[in-house]
């Protein structure tokens, strides 16, 4: 078993524990254990793109150097931190390639850090855990643990920004993207392609222009049913919260509206390889993806092991 | 027909340059293809858009710039700065004027005074993104 020094940040803890407690269970799986780091910090979320702002990056800094000190006490680690979080992802490698790039930078962070014994060498990788999936475990080992395939599911990918961009974070190519697309045939669903893979969903803007949000929400979802989708699948819990949210609100105000049920990918990989249902936490969805489930026969009638 | 004449003084080139500290990017690279605004997800939201936005600090409008709501819409996707042609990180100048304007006025949103409700219900990186982009 290889062991992997996984940092969750804050939102795997509260309102996306599904995408958390499916990723730990379908990475024991995998042979890729996915071990939490003790005592992380919040990484900052978004990254700063002013050139003169030292403050905003301790965090990071913070979160890869005492991923370097647990990565040590690991059995077979290679020198990896995995996120599951795609905005955790995207902070953490800009600011990892930031201070490669510019020891003067890093010099006056490991100044800051020395109150809590840390210093950062520059030494550690920063990886998704979709990168762990695609180049560690590879598409075919990840569909020979399938046991129950998701037939009848045609889920249409939604990468959002932060997988993708800017070049220092990108996953994958940045216009033509094929690692969801992979994993949800490895998995067998149908696999619906939509343009707006990457169509912003309007990120924090959810907190004081909701607006905003809800017509970015409206294309998202619209382009992905008129193809015929009756799922979407993301890695990002803000994401998943603002279009899950926003198509509840949209479903109440018009009655032709059909809102479309939101997994983390994590949550379609643990369905497929017959984890138990409630580590979905799927009461916690604001579109309850069970009545979909139960009607194509993926949860419910047979109880599998 | 009035015109309007283009002042290039030191107001304009302080403010430009200020401009091009704080985002680190060379605001001349650019040459108005317009491939930043056709590409945003939020330009029909923008009262200017993005290539604009640039024009005008080249010739240092510091009101005009400022006045407009692009910046405050713009939620760093970052889809214009991978696609630029001219290798600009376009997003780090919306940033850039962000930050010129959080530097006078730290609070473009007031944190106390969003309803207990706002707070509770959303997910923590929403907020904290928030906060980081619209606070000083």
């Amino acid at each position: 078993m290889v062991q992997y020094s996984y940092f969750p940040g804050c939102n795997l803890k509260t309102n996306a524990k599904g995408f958390e407690e499916t990723a730990i269970a379908v990475s024991k799986k995998l042979n890729v254990e996915l071990v939490e780091i003790p005592n992380w910090n919040c990484c900052g979320t978004v990254h700063t793109m002013t050139s003169d702002n030292i403050m905003k990056r301790i965090a990071p800094v913070r979160v890869l150097s005492r991923s370097k000190k647990h990565i040590e006490t690991l059995e077979e680690s290679p020198n990896q931190v995995v996120t599951l979080c795609s905005m955790c992802n995207s902070t953490l490698k800009i600011v990892s390639k930031e201070v490669s790039d510019n020891q003067d930078t890093l010099d006056k962070i490991n100044y800051q850090l020395e109150d809590d014994e840390l210093t950062y060498e520059n030494d550690i990788e920063v990886k998704h855990f979709l990168e762990i999936l695609r180049d560690s475990v590879g598409y075919e080992g990840i569909s020979k643990k399938v046991v129950k395939p998701l037939k009848g599911l045609k889920v249409s990918p939604y990468y959002g920004c932060m997988l993708l961009h800017p070049e220092e974070a990108k996953i994958d190519d940045e216009e033509m993207p094929d690692v969801l697309e992979s994993l949800v045939e490895s998995l067998g669903a149908e696999l619906v392609m939509s343009p707006l893979f990457k169509y912003c969903c309007g990120s924090y803007h959810i907190v004081d222009q909701e607006n905003i949000v809800s017509s970015q929400v409206e294309k998202i979802v619209e382009a992905a049913t008129r193809r015929g989708a009756n799922a979407l699948v993301v890695a990002c819990p803000l994401c998943s919260y603002n279009i899950d949210q926003q198509q509840k609100a949209m479903a109440k105000e018009s009655a032709g509206f059909k809102p479309i049920p939101i997994f983390y990918f994590t949550q379609l990989m643990a369905l497929a390889m017959g984890e138990p249902v409630k580590i979905n936490h799927f009461k916690e969805h604001f579109i309850n993806p069970e009545p979909l489930l139960k009607e194509l026969g993926l949860i419910g009638r047979k109880k599998t092991k | 027909m009035s015109y309007e004449y283009i002042k290039f003084g030191k107001e304009e080139r302080e403010f430009r340059q200020k401009i091009e500290e704080i985002s680190g990017e060379n605001i001349f690279s650019c040459y108005q293809c317009g491939k930043c605004s056709a590409g945003c997800m939020f330009s029909d939201k923008m009262d200017r858009t993005v290539n604009q936005q640039i024009l005008r600090i080249q010739l240092g409008q510091k009101e005009k710039v400022l006045s407009a709501n692009t910046h405050w819409v713009c939620a760093s996707c970052l889809t214009c700065s991978v696609r630029c042609p001219r290798d600009i990180d376009v997003a780090a100048i919306m940033e850039a004027i962000r930050e010129y304007t959080l530097r006078e006025e730290p609070e473009k949103i007031k944190i106390s005074e969003l309803p207990k409700k706002v707070l509770e219900k959303l997910p923590n990186i929403a907020l904290v993104a928030n906060f980081r982009k619209k606070t000083g």
